[in-house]
């Protein structure tokens, strides 16, 4: 086995493993989506008489924003989990042996992208229990899981440089703070349509919005011809905004590792 | 090659501060090295240089014949090094961490179970193997984190205060594993340590450094010999301070020695 690969392996292995450890702290990331959905799927239900509102419920409308919510938390403590290592010295320990560098941070980033497939799984079984409708079978399942893992990767990103850049838990702790400006400026409230001015043209540069639609569509119509372009721009925006935060985070780690 | 550590003129800087100041020596195979001095002497920047963790500012050093600038993944292939903090993941069990260290140092996964259980024996760690390493006793991170330096037998082991901490009887178990690996397996060892009675017992040879320059090295006996004292005079004597005020200035700097 290529000793990059082999490396790689068993560094995502421990990675994914720190990140369900202690599982104390697993309970947030599956209570705050569930916590948010609940209550604005119940208090905004009657959304869906404004004219121009696309979709039948707003239960069904709001589905989606719960998935993105949980990847948010799953991915969101990964500086943490980093500034850990680098505080207690493990990460010097991972220095000192003869692997590949960049194989630390590859394990890292497909445990976080693989946690944040998982949750997708786990929280869409949920969404659908509670009545959300999802209509694109198993390929849209496998096209749900593949924009998780990408956007998984690139909101851990953040956390990641401010990680690998300051060493400090305070910092990167503050990163969340990103949370809601990725999270509340983009078409999770209401549709496109129905949004107007300067909150408009912020929703529209905003990554997440088009991988929020690109889950909805997926959820409420699937991969039809109607809703490809929306699902495909929804990968190409994961994969950008991914560019530019792992670019940031593999700059600065080779930085903490010169 | 009789030589498995070879230092010349290494020096490290620190923007204007210098940790390290042109130190040369060298250390033959086989050999208990001892490297004392006061706290920010340069003891900890001089082995982390020698373990690739640190980039020197001037002057080169070969490990096993391996220079560390040039080649520091054939350098990393050769050394264990036990740090003054144990560094091990505090929230896996003994046997993921050292299962772990074992693949990533090319053991085939058998051969690091075997290697992981032989190490878990020897430190009398066998029976918590198999419990996350935070709900350990100081005594036994310490023994574990030594283990794991020890999983891909390496040829030179550098400990930087490795009993720090530990009660008598778990120095005692330490000193014999170490000593059992200087003499029996023919590892090199450079060790650094507060304990004066731990490095008068172990090393072959004592290096002391002071503000980041080489001031002696020698034998233990030689140097009690040419001070007329113990090796706790020879501290003072090259030093000019007292190794009890060295323990408790590192106590001062570590605010969970003082909770505790």
């Amino acid at each position: 086995m290529n000793t990059l690969f082999r490396e790689t392996y068993y560094l995502f292995i421990r990675a994914f493993k720190q990140s369900l450890r202690p599982y104390v702290a697993l309970v947030p990331e599956f209570v705050v989506p569930i916590f948010f959905f609940l209550i604005n799927s119940a208090a905004f239900q009657r959304a869906v008489e404004i004219p121009g509102f696309s979709a039948e419920s707003y239960l069904a409308f709001y589905a989606p924003v719960a998935l993105l919510t949980a990847i948010f938390f799953t991915t969101g403590s990964t500086g943490i989990e980093v500034v850990t290592d680098i505080s207690n010295g493990y990460m010097d320990r991972l220095f000192v042996a003869p692997v590949h560098r960049i194989s630390i941070v590859l394990g890292k980033l497909l445990s976080v992208g693989a946690r944040a497939a998982i949750q997708t799984i786990i929280m869409l079984i949920f969404l659908v229990i509670w009545g959300a409708p999802f209509v694109a079978g198993l390929e849209g399942v496998l096209m749900l899981l593949g924009l998780a893992f990408l956007f998984g990767m690139a909101w851990s990103g953040i956390g990641l440089t401010l990680a690998f850049l300051t060493k400090n838990p305070r910092i990167v702790q503050s990163s969340f703070i990103f949370f809601f400006p990725f999270s509340f400026v983009t078409t999770s409230q209401l549709p496109l349509d129905l949004l107007d001015g300067w909150y408009k043209q912020a929703v529209l540069l905003n990554p997440v919005t088009y991988i929020l639609e690109a889950m909805r569509a997926l959820m409420l119509r699937g991969y039809v011809s109607l809703t490809a372009s929306t699902i495909d721009i929804g990968f190409v925006a994961a994969i950008l905004f991914g560019l530019v935060t792992l670019t940031a985070a593999f700059f600065s780690f080779r930085l903490l590792s010169a | 090659m009789h030589e498995a550590i070879r230092v010349e003129t290494l020096t490290k800087k620190f923007g204007s501060a210098t940790a390290v100041d042109s130190v040369s020596f060298t250390v033959p195979k086989g050999e208990f090295f001892g490297f004392l001095g006061p706290n920010g002497a340069g003891k900890t920047t001089t082995m982390r240089m020698l373990a690739t963790l640190l980039r020197p500012t001037a002057g080169q050093a070969w490990v096993n014949g391996h220079e560390i600038s040039r080649t520091p993944d054939k350098v990393r292939h050769s050394i264990g090094f036990a740090m003054q903090a144990v560094t091990l993941d505090p929230l896996a069990t003994a046997w993921e961490n050292l299962l772990l260290l074992g693949v990533l140092y090319g053991l085939a996964r058998k051969e690091a179970h075997k290697r992981a259980a032989e190490l878990l024996e020897l430190m009398q760690l066998t029976k918590v193997a198999g419990a996350w390493i935070k709900n350990y006793s100081g005594g036994m991170r310490r023994r574990l984190d030594l283990a794991a330096v020890l999983m891909h037998k390496p040829d030179v082991l550098f400990l930087d205060e490795p009993t720090e901490g530990l009660d008598p009887a778990g120095r005692r178990v330490i000193w014999d594993y170490l000593e059992k690996l200087g003499k029996s397996d023919g590892v090199t060892i450079f060790l650094t340590t507060h304990y004066m009675d731990e490095a008068d017992y172990l090393c072959d040879r004592i290096a002391i450094i002071d503000k980041g320059k080489l001031v002696v090295t020698e034998s233990s006996e030689k140097l009690k010999e040419k001070v007329g004292g113990t090796m706790d005079d020879v501290f003072i004597h090259y030093t000019g301070h007292r190794i009890q005020d060295e323990e408790l200035n590192t106590k001062a700097a570590d605010p969970y020695a003082q909770i505790n």
